[in-house]
């Protein structure tokens, strides 16, 4: 059974934002990364999932029924959103205890679980709160009452790498205890690490889908070198090299493919220094997506 | 009934405050009746302004040196006072959750945005009531200590009575812009406005009787505050169809919201 099911969904609002036929459909059990830069229409998405933003056309449902129509549906739903506000002058507790007091269900055990996981202090003020703990206040007010569907947007902005963790830590679990997770990101590597399945968008269409065991086989990886003597352009005609540029004694390209190809090749080459980096989702969708689509 | 709790808990601060405000403003308005009724001094003053000019302090026809008389004078200022509250508050307390960028977390929980206004707009009115309430207590107060003529309970409960419905009118039109307007944030200074407007529009056909049809278009008009302290008579049908534009801008309310795009 698919948990999310959208087809053909259009929502244009302001100038340039919006989404254009978006299709994706999500099922039990996975977790879905949801790919693409800043503005290409992510939150628009979501927040039209969830039932916040009406429509232009198209359908889009959890569990098989319209937030609309059957908001109610909502009980079996956690959601992060990409910036989280509260109500300034509650406590944390408060807030999560209020947050809670909507589902059917006696959270109270579970609020102090995630609340130790995620060190989080429940007797402050949400306004005397940091961006990082406010979003750890997000993410226990959207696990709290165990839902079977998550729905992230960009959850690990504004965490340090040890809370990312722990909150990837966290995710794993509900999916061992059969939740279907759906996550937004603009950085591609934090959801290779997590995700089964990936949908590229970008300027409001989605590009492609892919499992990820067929993105894994394609690692991306920016390259620059330094060489000793200058060098011949030649050398770097490699299959999987892209967006190739050498000034002098420096190459920079973007390689997509059997990373032992590349080393390989470099072998043969005189260094005077070396990076691999992770390109950013720009880049790959630049000078691979854009081409093969 | 947790968002009701939630909303009545949000607004305790600020109904706090506006009741003492209206206790006060009864009490320093009562004050002032002995000046007024005591030599009638004063009042042959007042009797011999002009006509317009008595209608600008809120006057008009009342006679203000009796007790009925000048409550009804002192009334058209609470009255003022409540629908300012009513107003305010029905647009806040809708618009704030954009305002406040809380819509992403309200508006994903299992609840319909119809259930959401009815909360709302209970909590809301639960407050009209309670400042209402409290004014008519501390009218009682201070009348029974000034007053040394004739009992004028009968005319107090009507005149808060009508007031009641005022403030329901105001409240409705608040969450109304609240829901309708695409930035809500702004509702709350339309509403006003409107107030205000609705308010000077009253003082203007106390002026002159040829644009008494105005009088629609100011709730503060829609009762005869007048016929009400001298007759002790208020009009039905004027309660009926001030409840029903009530009704009509917040059934408009709850139609807005429910076809409302939650952007931030």
């Amino acid at each position: 059974m698919n948990v999310i099911e959208i087809h053909h969904l259009t929502k244009n609002y302001g100038k340039s934002r919006g989404i254009t036929d978006v299709s994706l459909s999500v099922a039990e059990g996975e977790i879905f990364g949801f790919i693409g830069p800043n503005g290409s229409g992510k939150s628009t998405t979501i927040r039209t999932l969830l039932g916040l933003i009406h429509p232009a056309s198209g359908t889009a449902a959890i569990f098989g029924k319209s937030c609309f129509e059957h908001p109610e549906i909502r009980q079996q739903l956690g959601y992060l959103p990409s910036e989280v506000f509260y109500y300034e002058n509650m406590r944390v507790l408060d807030l999560l205890n209020y947050s809670a007091s909507f589902y059917k269900k006696d959270c109270s055990k579970r609020i102090r679980e995630l609340a130790a996981v995620m060190n989080l202090d429940l007797t402050k003020k949400i306004s005397d709160l940091s961006y990082g703990n406010k979003k750890k206040v997000g993410i226990v007010q959207g696990l709290l009452h165990e839902p079977k569907l998550i729905i992230l947007d960009e959850p690990t902005g504004g965490l340090d790498p040890l809370m990312q963790q722990k909150f990837f830590e966290l995710i794993r679990e509900e999916k061992r205890k059969g939740a279907t997770v759906f996550f937004s990101s603009h950085i591609l590597s934090e959801v290779q690490k997590l995700c089964d399945r990936v949908a590229f968008i970008k300027e409001g269409r989605i590009l492609r889908q892919e499992k990820m065991s067929d993105l894994q086989e394609n690692t991306y990886k920016r390259i620059s070198i330094e060489l000793n003597q200058e060098t011949r352009p030649e050398i770097f005609q490699l299959e999987g090299i892209s967006d190739l540029q050498i000034k002098n004694k420096m190459v920079k390209f973007i390689f997509k493919g059997n990373i032992n190809q590349v080393t390989a090749m470099i072998a043969e080459l005189d260094l005077r220094n070396l990076t691999i980096g992770e390109p950013d989702l720009e880049e790959i969708f630049l000078h691979y997506y854009e081409k093969e689509g | 009934m947790n968002l009701v709790f939630m909303e009545l808990k949000a607004y305790r601060k600020s109904l706090i405050i506006w009741s003492i405000c209206m206790v006060l403003g009864v009490y320093s308005g009562m004050v002032k009746y002995p000046t007024y009724s005591s030599d009638h001094a004063a009042n042959d003053v007042l009797q011999q302004l002009p006509r317009t000019m008595r209608a600008l302090f809120g006057m008009g026809s009342l006679n203000v040196s009796v007790m009925s008389g000048f409550f009804a004078f002192l009334f058209s200022y609470i009255v003022l006072a409540a629908a300012i509250h009513a107003g305010l508050l029905g647009s806040g307390i809708i618009a704030k959750e954009e305002r406040d960028k809380t819509t992403e977390f309200l508006l994903v929980k299992p609840v319909s945005r119809t259930m959401v206004i009815t909360a709302k707009l209970m909590a809301a009115m639960l407050q009209l009531v309670v400042l209402n309430a409290l004014t008519l207590a501390a009218s009682f107060l201070f009348v029974a200590a000034y007053n040394k003529g004739k009992d004028i309970s009968v005319e107090i409960v009507l005149l808060f009575a009508t007031m009641l419905i005022i403030q329901l009118i105001f409240l409705s039109l608040g969450a109304f812009l609240a829901a309708r307007m695409q930035r809500s944030k702004t509702s709350g200074a339309v509403t006003a406005s409107l107030l205000f407007g609705a308010y000077i529009l009253g003082k203007i056909t106390d002026l002159t009787h040829h644009l008494n049809v105005l009088n629609l278009l100011s709730p503060f008009k829609y009762f005869s505050t007048g016929a009400l302290v001298d007759k002790q008579e208020l009009s039905f049908t004027a309660v009926l169809l001030s409840l029903l534009l009530a009704v009509l801008l917040a059934a408009g309310a709850y139609y807005f919201y429910k076809k409302r795009d939650m952007n931030n």
